[in-house]
C-alpha cells in the first residue's frame, strides 16, 4: 500500500506535480534528442570516413609511414590482395599507390595526395564512385590523356571542370621530378571538404608509370569488412599472416574518429546528467514542500506504526514516480522525434560550416534502445537522489510534535 | 487483567534550563475493558501523559508497562512496532490518510502488520460495519463528514487488535450528534468486545459516559474516580 500512497500523493497537488513533470519531460526530451542528434552526427562522421576515406584496415610496408617514402612498398601486392579477399570476414580489399604531389592550374597550385587505384577493386572498398557529382568514375575513354578524379573542393579552388587538364608533378622512384598531364573526368563530393581538397584518384597503371616503378607492388592495401565484424579482430589475424607488414585499424589510423566513436556516448551521458542535476534541485524543492505540508500526516503514520524505513521508502517512491512519469513522457517524445529523423534527415543549416571537419548538415539521428534504458536508469536514480534529503527530514520528525502541527 | 501500569512516571521538559514538570510522579493501573477519561485543565499534563502511554514520548523517570512490556526500555524502532501491534490511536483531528479510501485506511495498519489479504479484507468490512460505515467503504476522507471520518479512525484503531485505544480529545471537532454517535460506538465496542478506551478530554459528554475519570492537575493525579 506504500506504493499506492506514494503514487496518489503525487496527485494531491496536481498543479505542482504537473509543473515538475513538465520540467522533467522537457529536460529528458532535450537530453534524448541531443543524444540522438549527436550520436547520429558522430556515426555519420565515422561511417562516412570509413567508407570514403580510411576503410576498416590499412596495410603498409613497415617503414612507409615514417616519411611516406615511395620506395618502401608492399611486394607481391596483387597476391596479398587475393589472399585477403579469401578471408571470410573481409568484404573486399584493394591495393593503392600513394604519392604526395603538386597540381596546378591557371588559377593556382595545390599540394595533394595522389592515389593510384584499380577502380573495380576500389569500388568495393570505398564509396567515392557513388559520390561523383559531375563526370564519371574511370569509365572507358578513347582519350590518350589519362583520367583524374578530384574532389569538389579542389575543383573549386583551382577552378577546374570536367575536361580540364591538370598537370601533376611528383618525385619518381629515382628521385627525379616527374610531370604528367591528366584530364579531370570526375568530381566527387564527400562530407569532409578537407578530404575533397587533398585527395585525387588516378588509375594504378598510370601512377605506376609516373612513379617509374615496375612490378607487383603497392604502397597501401585497404580492406573493407563485412557488417558487424570488429576491425581489431581481423587485424590481429592479418598481423600473424603478414608479420613483415604494418597493419592498422581505422581507429589506429584516425585517432580523432576513434575518440569520436568511443567517447561520444560518454559525453552525451555527461550532458544528460547535467540536465538531470539541474532538474534535481527542482525535485528536491518539491519533495521538501510535500514533506513539510504533510508533517501531521507523517507524524500520524509514525504514531500508528509506520517505521522510519517505510516512511523513507514512501518519500523516495513518490519522487521516483514523479521522475518516472516526467521521464517517460520526455523519453517517448524524444524517441518518436529521433525515430522520425532516422529515415529522413534533419537539415540544420547552422552546421554547414562543420563540413570542413567531416560533419554533414543533413543529419540522420540515431539512438540505441540500450541508451534509452541507461537514461531510464538515470531517471530512477534522479528520483532516489532527489528524495534522500526530504525523506531523511521526514524520518527525523518527532511523531508527538508532528501530530499537533497545524 | 492489567493492560497498562504507570509507576512513578515523570516528564520534565527543558531539564537543563527552566525545568517544566509536565507529569510529576503519576502512578496508574488500568485493567482490560475499562472506559477511562483523563480530564484536567489545559497544561495539566493530559496530552504528555497520553504521549508517554502511547510510546510517542519517553518518561524522564518512571516506568510504563503495557502487557508486561516496559515501554520506556524499548528502542525507537521497537516502540514503533509495539505501537503498531498493541496500541490503537484516535486523534482529535481524525488524521486519516487523505489519499486512501475508508477501507484502505482501515486495512493499512493490518498491511503494515503483514496480515494476509483475506484476513485484512474480512476484518476491514467487519470494522466498518461496526462503526456504521459499510456503505462508505470506498469514499476517501475528503468525502466524509467529520463524524464519519472519526468513526473510520476508530475502525482503524481497532484494526490491529490493540490492547487498548488511546483517544486524544476524539469529540473535540465534532458536532453534538456526531459526538453522541461516536461515543455510542465506542461504548458498544467497549461493552461487546471488552476493548479498553483511554481518553483525554474536555468534553462533558465523554466524561459522562466514562466508567472511570482521572483528573490531572499540574502533572499529578488529583482524583481517580470510578463512576459506574
Amino acid at each position: 500500500m506504500i506504493w499506492t500512497i506514494a503514487w496518489r500523493n503525487i496527485w494531491r497537488n496536481k498543479l505542482r506535480s504537473v509543473i515538475v513533470i513538465t520540467a522533467l519531460a522537457i529536460g529528458l526530451f532535450a537530453g534524448v534528442f541531443s543524444m540522438g542528434l549527436y550520436q547520429g552526427m558522430a556515426e555519420m562522421r565515422y561511417t562516412s570516413a570509413i567508407k570514403t576515406e580510411v576503410s576498416h584496415i590499412q596495410i603498409f610496408n613497415k617503414t612507409f609511414r615514417e616519411n611516406y617514402d615511395i620506395q618502401f612498398s608492399i611486394n607481391n601486392s596483387n597476391k596479398i590482395v587475393e589472399k585477403i579477399n579469401n578471408i571470410p570476414k573481409v568484404a573486399a580489399s584493394s591495393r593503392r599507390l600513394l604519392s604526395e604531389c603538386i597540381v596546378s592550374s591557371a588559377h593556382g597550385t595545390s599540394g595533394i595526395k595522389l592515389i593510384g587505384i584499380e577502380p573495380n577493386r576500389e569500388k568495393k572498398v570505398t564509396d567515392i564512385s557513388e559520390k561523383i557529382i559531375d563526370g564519371n568514375y574511370f569509365e572507358y575513354t578513347s582519350s590518350r590523356i589519362p583520367t583524374i578524379v578530384i574532389g569538389k573542393k579542389l575543383a573549386q579552388k583551382l577552378k577546374l571542370n570536367i575536361g580540364s587538364k591538370l598537370p601533376v608533378q611528383m618525385l619518381d622512384i629515382n628521385g627525379d621530378i616527374s610531370y604528367k598531364l591528366y584530364k579531370v573526368r570526375g568530381i566527387y563530393e564527400s562530407v569532409d571538404t578537407s578530404y575533397e581538397e587533398m585527395n585525387a584518384f588516378v588509375m594504378y597503371a598510370e601512377m605506376q608509370h609516373q612513379l617509374a616503378i615496375d612490378g607487383d607492388i603497392a604502397h597501401q592495401i585497404v580492406l573493407f569488412l563485412k557488417p558487424d565484424i570488429e576491425a581489431s579482430e581481423v587485424a590481429s589475424a592479418l598481423k600473424k599472416e603478414f608479420p613483415t607488414l604494418e597493419i592498422l585499424t581505422w581507429k589506429e589510423i584516425n585517432k580523432e574518429l576513434a575518440l569520436l566513436a568511443d567517447s561520444m556516448n560518454q559525453y552525451m551521458y555527461i550532458f544528460v546528467l547535467i540536465i538531470m542535476l539541474a532538474l534535481c534541485f527542482g525535485i528536491v524543492n518539491t519533495m521538501l514542500m510535500a514533506v513539510l505540508e504533510r508533517t501531521r500526516e507523517l507524524g500520524m503514520l509514525m504514531a500508528v506504526g509506520m517505521n522510519q524505513l517505510r516512511i523513507f521508502l514512501m518519500i523516495i517512491l513518490e519522487s521516483v514516480f514523479l521522475c518516472i512519469t516526467g521521464g517517460i513522457v520526455g523519453i517517448i517524445i524524444g524517441w518518436v522525434v529521433i525515430k522520425n529523423y532516422e529515415t529522413k534527415p534533419l537539415i540544420l543549416d547552422i552546421f554547414k560550416g562543420f563540413e570542413t571537419y567531416g560533419y554533414s548538415y543533413k543529419i540522420y539521428t540515431k539512438l540505441l534502445f540500450s541508451d534509452i534504458l541507461i537514461i531510464g536508469s538515470f531517471v530512477i536514480l534522479l528520483g532516489v537522489i532527489s528524495a534522500i534529503y526530504p525523506a531523511k527530514k521526514a524520518t527525523q520528525l518527532d511523531p508527538a510534535e508532528a501530530i499537533r502541527t497545524i | 487483567m492489567i493492560v497498562l501500569q504507570l509507576i512513578d512516571v515523570h516528564k520534565v521538559f527543558d531539564e537543563k534550563t527552566i525545568p517544566v514538570y509536565a507529569v510529576n510522579g503519576v502512578n496508574l493501573t488500568i485493567e482490560e475493558g475499562e472506559f477511562v477519561a483523563i480530564v484536567g485543565p489545559s497544561g495539566s499534563g493530559k496530552t504528555t501523559l497520553l504521549n508517554m502511554i502511547g510510546g510517542l514520548d519517553k518518561p524522564s523517570k518512571g516506568t510504563i508497562v503495557i502487557n508486561n512490556v516496559k515501554m520506556n526500555e524499548l528502542s525507537s524502532r521497537k516502540r514503533t512496532d509495539f505501537r503498531m501491534n498493541h496500541i490503537g490511536f484516535v486523534f482529535q483531528s481524525y488524521n486519516l490518510i487523505p489519499v486512501l479510501s475508508a477501507k484502505e485506511n482501515v486495512e493499512f495498519i493490518m498491511q503494515l502488520q503483514g496480515k494476509p489479504l483475506a484476513e485484512r479484507e474480512k476484518r476491514t468490512l467487519e470494522l466498518l460495519k461496526a462503526v456504521g460505515l459499510e456503505d462508505k467503504i470506498n469514499q476517501r476522507p475528503g468525502k466524509l463528514s467529520g463524524g464519519q471520518q472519526q468513526r473510520v479512525a476508530v475502525a482503524r484503531a481497532l484494526a490491529s487488535k490493540p490492547d487498548f485505544i488511546l483517544a486524544d480529545e476524539p469529540t473535540a471537532n465534532l458536532d453534538s450528534v456526531s459526538a453522541e454517535n461516536l461515543l455510542a460506538i465506542m461504548e458498544k465496542l467497549n461493552h461487546e468486545e471488552k476493548m479498553t478506551f483511554i481518553f483525554s478530554t474536555h468534553d462533558a459528554r465523554v466524561v459522562k459516559k466514562a466508567h472511570r475519570v482521572i483528573t490531572l492537575k499540574d502533572g499529578k493525579i488529583l482524583k481517580d474516580e470510578i463512576l459506574q
